[in-house]
């Protein structure tokens, strides 16, 4: 192979050369854009989990009481029992089980959207530990409350008062922000689990229809493998019930909606589309290219290149050509992906798993996470990218030289 | 074969489908001898000249060339037969257009594991011979027909053949040009020594010739 011969072909031939790399280019850019696309709605869809530290939610739907008084759970999650939570910790791809209670507590003169936390937790809204604006965040052993900003500001606590909660009295201690940054799992108050425990054991509203032990809670955050999550997710539906509401990141992507996140098999087979084009454009150019250089490889072949010399020289040419070709796909790729990455994407956040009462002032109101898309080129697709396409060259360059070196010379230089 | 016989043709007859374009041709030429094949278009001048530079298979008879029968060798021993024995000269020059004047010339030395050095020094030896020192780095397209012509003489003495084949080398240019090219290819057969065979249908050319051979509808008739 003569390198220079090679260099001269491809600069000299612009219109041939130019041709190739950007038919092949532009498949090679919608290849890796399709996927990046569909790569950044996965990393988006899991987003909500992420802000409360976990990869999927479990709730229980379930009956509220007919009198709304005092403590009571949400009808979206009702009691997930000790019992229950012993046979989901050792399923497989469970990394951690972070443990919460929703509750909506009715006094005479206010209502309260109570979250009981555990605060050395990982795993869970002990997230909200990075949230705290004002004080301190929730400390083991007491029994003290944490007010959500806005709900402090609207009610005028601050911190040192004491909030009265189903007859209990929690002194505030600190003031979260948990609102900007999650979108699931918010309340107005935050307690210690235990002192959530005792609230809901004691309601016997809450007990007529919910049956609630010491030990139990309603709301589970799961740390799992994500390869197990599917698996984990149809398990945890086989311990406490078909209609339990299991929140995954998949899950959160069919709720967005777009085609990139509705399937696997879309992006699949827009990939193989994709890939086709981009072999077929390589395929056809290239084709074109080398048919229009018989006589030339009949020349070639006259002063004693032998096949393989034309093949590897028509090889290499190919797989340069087609090297550019995906490096320019890349670099397009790169320049849409940006363009892409400042898209916005409203992940709507299911009724069930809002806190707030549908029946109260904004209750109703589809809740959004907003965020930009992270649309990003991972290093292992720009280079099974670039890889692919000096595969396509050296096929399709392999394949046409080995053809086009079988021509006989006499057949192409005869000048009659 | 006698030993001067650096190429002979024995029998030889080239069909396509039915049509038998070179008939029972049998021809010889000595080394260092300069033949001229004559005749009208279509005769089967080219065609016996491609048999007999192994561009073309013969479907009956032999050729051989220094002794080596050409007609059972297999498509690569063919091409590096050529590229150790023979050179061409074709009507259309047949230079690659991307690659320069010196690159032309080196291009059958290409696939030969030799320094770029060397190629270069052996094509710009022979590009100065032939007067064309000065284009040395210029592509085809910025060359004249005449010097077009020249490049591909020096491309077809590159390797030092035995013998030189020219397809009506003159056919695309003017009579003053086609003179001069004529002029070189007399003074390469008398200085080097290179048997050539050249295909022309201009017998006035043809005369700068030791021998003429004529043609006439696929057989030698003198």
């Amino acid at each position: 192979m003569n390198l220079h011969y090679l260099m001269n072909e491809l600069y000299y031939q612009k219109r041939r050369t130019v041709t190739a790399i950007i038919g092949l280019s532009i498949g090679i850019a919608l290849l890796i854009i399709l996927n990046s696309l569909s790569m950044a709605y996965r990393q988006a869809a899991q987003v909500p989990l992420k802000e409360i530290g976990a990869d999927i939610t479990v709730q229980r739907p379930g009956d509220v009481p007919k009198d709304l008084t005092g403590a009571v759970f949400p009808c979206s999650a009702v009691t997930i029992s000790d019992e229950e939570l012993k046979k989901i910790q050792p399923l497989p791809g469970v990394r951690g089980i972070g443990k919460a209670i929703l509750l909506w507590v009715f006094d005479q003169n206010r209502a309260w959207i109570v979250l009981g936390i555990e605060q050395q937790n990982p795993v869970g809204p002990s997230i909200l530990r990075h949230s705290v604006t004002e004080g301190r965040f929730l400390e083991e052993g007491k029994s003290e409350a944490l007010v959500e900003v806005a709900y402090a500001r609207q009610f005028n606590l601050k911190i040192g008062d004491s909030i009265t909660i189903a007859n209990t009295t929690f002194p505030v201690v600190g003031l979260a922000d948990a609102s900007r940054a999650a979108k699931i799992a918010v309340a107005n108050v935050y307690l210690p689990l235990a002192e959530a425990q005792k609230l809901a054991a004691s309601s016997s509203q809450l007990q007529s229809v919910s049956p609630f032990g010491p030990n139990d809670v309603n709301l589970l955050f799961i740390k799992a493998d994500q390869e197990k999550i599917t698996g984990l997710a149809s398990a945890l539906k086989d311990i406490l019930g078909k209609k339990t509401t299991i929140g995954t990141p998949d899950s959160f992507l069919k709720l967005l909606g777009s085609l990139f996140a509705l399937s696997d098999k879309f992006n699949l087979a827009a990939s193989i589309i994709a890939i086709f084009v981009a072999v077929l454009i390589a395929f056809k150019t290239m084709a074109g290219n080398i048919a229009e250089r018989a006589r030339e490889i009949g020349v070639l072949k006259a002063v004693g290149w032998t096949n393989r010399n034309v093949v590897t020289q028509l090889l290499a040419e190919a797989i340069v050509q087609c090297f550019i070709a995906g490096i320019l796909g890349l670099v397009i790729a790169a320049i849409a992906a940006f363009a892409l990455s400042f898209m916005k994407v409203n992940i709507p956040i299911p009724w069930d798993m809002s806190p707030t009462p549908h029946f109260l002032p904004g209750g109703g109101d589809q809740i959004f996470k907003t965020l930009r898309l992270p649309v990003h080129i991972p290093w292992s697709l720009a280079a099974f990218a670039i890889l692919l396409s000096v595969l396509i060259g050296g096929l399709t360059g392999g394949l046409l030289a080995r053809n086009i070196s079988k021509i006989k010379p006499s057949e192409v230089l005869r000048h009659e | 074969m006698n030993n001067g016989t650096i190429l002979s043709g024995t029998n030889l007859s080239k069909k396509y489908g039915d049509l038998e374009v070179v008939k029972h041709v049998t021809i010889s030429i000595n080394a260092g001898e300069f033949v001229c094949l004559v005749g009208k278009s279509g005769c089967g001048k080219t065609t016996l000249l491609s048999l007999l530079s192994g561009l073309e298979r013969p479907t009956t008879g032999e050729v051989k060339l220094d002794g080596t029968d050409i007609t059972k060798a297999t498509e690569d021993q063919l091409a590096l037969f050529r590229r150790e024995n023979v050179g061409f000269i074709f009507q259309s020059f047949n230079l690659i257009p991307t690659l320069t004047a010196w690159e032309n010339v080196a291009l059958p030395l290409f696939p030969i594991k030799m320094s770029g050095d060397e190629r270069h020094r052996r094509a710009t030896e022979l590009l100065e011979k032939m007067e064309l020192g000065h284009r040395m780095d210029h592509l085809p397209a910025a060359l004249s027909g005449g010097e077009k012509q020249r490049v591909a003489i020096a491309r077809a003495l590159v390797n030092n053949p035995k013998v030189l084949f020219a397809d009506e080398p003159t056919g695309n240019l003017d009579s003053s040009t086609g003179d001069a090219i004529m002029e070189i290819l007399t003074k390469l057969h008398t200085e080097k020594g290179v048997a050539i065979l050249m295909v022309t249908h201009e017998v006035e050319l043809a005369k700068t010739s030791q021998r003429l051979i004529r043609m006439h509808d696929g057989q030698v008739i003198a």
